[in-house]
């Protein structure tokens, strides 16, 4: 068991947001099929599919990786990929039009309307959210795979 | 000749099946897997009281601002 513990964080990493994706799709699916809200899943699905279970996966090699030398906890660790994760979605998003921005705040996919105010709690909530995903998901399939 | 033959054949096979029942022997005594799951189940067993608060206020927080529950499942 001893043998390739990147490739072991990796997959510890990428399983959380895997199993979160479904959720994601399903939801957005309800709400574009059943609440006939114009959601362009085509679009949105792209960053949760392709580019959050890679950043966690690649999260989690980096937290192995520096384990030795820092003894920032898990939690806090994972508290921190937002601050990459919310930049690069906020430009891909922009770039594909599923969030526009104006003088009173930002939409997302054409249905979510926020004031720019509401962005500073939405962010600290979804640290929050990060940190006990890490703390509990990761942190336990680390154990499990025995890099922890 | 046949004797020191025998004797040695005999040797052998002791020797050999006592490697083997002591091989077989330490893997069933070595068995890990209810040691894990007892570790497992302590470590779940002990949620610190801020993490519950924490949880709370995410929880409160979606369900007073559910317009942030999209934006949170694209970043999940």
């Amino acid at each position: 068991m001893n043998s390739h513990p990147y490739l072991r964080a990796y997959m510890a990493g990428v399983a959380a947001p895997s199993a979160a994706l479904l959720i994601a799709l399903t939801f957005f699916v309800l709400m574009r099929l059943v609440c006939h809200i114009p959601i362009p899943i085509e679009r949105f699905i792209i960053f949760p599919m392709a580019v959050v279970p890679s950043a966690f996966g690649i999260w989690n090699i980096v937290y192995l990786r520096l384990k030795p030398h820092r003894s920032l906890p898990i939690g806090l660790h994972g508290a921190l990929l937002p601050v990459i994760l919310v930049t690069i979605g906020a430009v891909s998003a922009l770039a594909s039009g599923l969030m526009v921005t104006d003088s009173h705040g930002v939409t997302w996919f054409g249905a979510v309307s926020a004031s720019y105010s509401l962005l500073v709690p939405w962010f600290f909530g979804l640290m929050v959210l990060y940190y006990l995903i890490w703390k509990y998901v990761v942190g336990f399939l680390n154990r499990v795979l025995g890099i922890a | 000749m046949k004797e020191q033959e025998q004797q040695r054949i005999e040797h052998l096979l002791k020797e050999t099946m006592q490697t083997t029942d002591g091989q077989a022997g330490a893997e069933l005594r070595r068995d890990l897997w209810p040691a894990m799951l007892k570790r497992l189940e302590a470590e779940s067993a002990r949620v610190p009281w801020f993490d519950w608060a924490l949880l709370a206020s995410v929880s409160v927080w979606l369900v007073v601002s559910p317009r942030a529950i999209p934006l949170l499942l694209y970043y999940l």
